[in-house]
C-alpha cells in the first residue's frame, strides 16, 4: 500500500461530503512500491517552499547526463528532522533513494540519500541506524 | 537578630513567596512544539498507522447514528478517492487549496509545530501554518453574541488553574466548509493508503481544553468536546506535543505557494520550481560574468 503525505497542502472538499483531503496527490505520481538508487551530481538543491526539490545529473549507459528531478518535503520539515538549506551543494557527488515516477519520466520522491559528508539527516547509515 | 535584620529577613522571605508564586501563575513553555508522532521524514511521510494515531488520541467520539451513518459514506468515499490516488490519478472533487487546519485539527491531528507565549492577560499560539489561537485569560466572559461569528479558529477565553491552562472554545467553523451548517470537520490520519477517519460536529459544538506540562519536555492537551447536536455524549480526546528537536526558532509553511504538483490530462506531474541561482549576465566584452550567491 501507498504512503500518503499527510501535510502540504489542503484540499478542500466541497460540503463536507468526503473527508477533507490533505495533499494526498502530492506523492500520486509516484510509485510507492518501488525504489530506485540514483548515483549522481548535484545541479541544484532548490530549498523553497512549498517543497525541497533537488536537481540530479546522472549519467546514462550512453554516457550523456540526464537530468532527475526529487521532491521532497517543505524546508520547514526538513528542518524539523535536521536538514539545513546548504545540505546539497551544486557539484556534490550524492546517492539518494527515491521512489520513482509512474510515468517512467526522470523523477521522484526523496526517500533516503548520502553526501560528501555521509547519510542525509534522517537516512540510514551504513550500519543501519539512521543519522 | 535586630529589629531590622527581622524585617529585612521577613521582607526576603515575602519576596521569595511572591517570586515563587508569580512563575507558579505563568509557566514557561518557550519553544517550539509538535505532536507526538507526527514529526515528518524527509519524504514528507509519518509512518503511523490510523491505529497508532486513534490510541494516541484516545480517539472515540460518541457519535449519533445519523452522524454515524454520514461518516460510513464519508469513510467509503475517501477509500475510493485513495484508491485512485494510488494509481496516480487525480480523484477529482478537489475544488480549493489552502493552507488552514484550524481548530480543533490543528491541536489534534497536524504536523504543524508551534509556539505557545503565554502572558497574564493572554496566551497565544503560533502555528507553523501561521495560524494564531488567542486565548484570552483577563477575566472577561465569550464575546457577546450580537458581536460573534464563527472562524476557523473560534474564540477562546482561558484561566490558569496553578500550572494547567484551561482553554473555553466557541464560535468554531470548519476552514473545509462553505458555510457553518455543514460542521466542523475532525480527522485522524494513518500514514497508509486508505486509513483516515473522521466525525463532524455542530457549529454550536463547545470545547474545554486543559493544557500542562506533563515533563520538561512534553506538554498535553486533553479536550472534552460537548456537542449534543451530533454527539450522545462529551467526547475525551488527549494530545501529547513534544519539543522539536533540531530547529529552535519558528519557520513559517507557505503551502499556498506555487503548485509543484500540477494535474495534466488527469495525471499528477511534477514541476520542479525554477533555479534560485541566477544566469550568468553576459559581460559586455562578451566573456560570461561569474554567477552571484544564490539568495539564502
Amino acid at each position: 500500500m501507498s504512503r500518503v503525505q499527510k501535510y502540504a497542502l489542503i484540499a478542500v472538499a466541497v460540503l463536507l461530503t468526503a473527508i477533507p483531503a490533505l495533499a494526498h496527490h502530492s506523492f500520486a505520481m509516484f510509485d510507492q512500491s518501488k525504489s530506485v538508487t540514483l548515483q549522481g551530481t548535484v545541479k541544484d538543491f532548490r530549498w523553497t517552499n512549498p517543497h525541497v526539490f533537488v536537481q540530479l545529473l546522472v549519467k546514462t549507459e550512453s554516457g550523456s547526463e540526464e537530468e532527475w528531478s526529487i521532491e521532497m518535503t517543505s524546508p520547514e520539515h526538513l528542518a524539523r528532522v535536521g536538514w539545513k538549506p546548504g545540505a546539497m551543494k551544486p557539484g556534490d557527488k550524492v546517492t539518494l533513494v527515491i521512489h520513482p515516477m509512474r510515468d517512467g519520466s526522470a523523477g521522484g520522491q526523496f526517500i533516503s540519500g548520502t553526501g560528501p559528508e555521509g547519510p542525509f539527516a534522517g537516512s540510514p547509515a551504513p550500519n543501519g541506524e539512521s543519522k | 537578630m535586630t529589629l531590622p535584620r527581622l524585617a529585612l529577613a521577613a521582607a526576603t522571605l515575602l519576596g521569595c513567596v511572591v517570586s515563587m508564586g508569580a512563575s507558579a501563575e505563568m509557566p514557561d513553555w518557550s519553544g517550539q512544539w509538535e505532536n507526538v508522532g507526527a514529526t515528518p521524514d524527509a519524504s514528507g511521510g509519518f509512518n503511523q498507522s490510523l491505529e497508532q494515531v486513534l490510541t494516541r488520541m484516545q480517539w472515540g467520539p460518541p457519535n449519533r447514528p445519523e452522524l454515524q451513518a454520514r461518516v460510513d459514506k464519508m469513510v467509503a468515499a475517501e477509500r475510493k478517492r485513495l484508491e485512485a490516488i494510488g494509481r496516480g490519478e487525480d480523484p477529482g472533487g478537489v475544488d480549493v487549496k489552502a493552507c488552514t487546519f484550524g481548530f480543533p485539527l490543528v491541536m489534534l491531528d497536524s504536523p504543524l509545530m508551534f509556539e505557545i507565549l503565554p502572558t497574564r492577560k493572554e496566551t497565544t499560539l503560533i502555528f507553523s501554518s501561521r495560524e494564531i489561537r488567542h486565548v484570552y485569560t483577563d477575566g472577561r466572559e465569550h464575546t457577546p453574541k450580537d458581536e460573534l461569528w464563527a472562524t476557523p479558529w473560534g474564540d477562546s477565553i482561558g484561566h490558569w488553574e496553578g500550572q494547567t491552562l484551561v482553554i473555553d472554545t466557541i464560535a468554531v467553523k470548519s476552514p473545509f466548509a462553505s458555510s457553518e451548517s455543514e460542521g466542523v470537520a475532525v480527522m485522524a490520519f494513518g500514514d497508509v493508503e486508505g486509513e483516515q477517519t473522521i466525525t463532524i460536529l455542530s457549529s454550536q459544538a463547545h470545547f474545554v481544553e486543559r493544557i500542562r506540562m506533563i515533563d520538561k519536555d512534553h506538554l498535553e492537551d486533553q479536550m472534552t468536546v460537548f456537542d449534543p447536536n451530533n454527539l450522545t455524549a462529551p467526547w475525551h480526546v488527549n494530545r501529547t506535543y513534544q519539543r522539536v528537536a533540531h530547529i529552535h526558532r519558528m519557520v513559517y509553511e507557505d503551502c499556498e505557494g506555487e503548485e509543484r504538483n500540477p494535474v495534466v490530462n488527469g495525471r499528477f506531474t511534477l514541476a520542479p520550481p525554477p533555479s534560485a541561482t541566477p544566469k550568468p549576465a553576459a559581460a559586455p566584452n562578451g566573456a560570461s560574468a561569474s554567477p552571484s550567491t544564490p539568495p539564502n
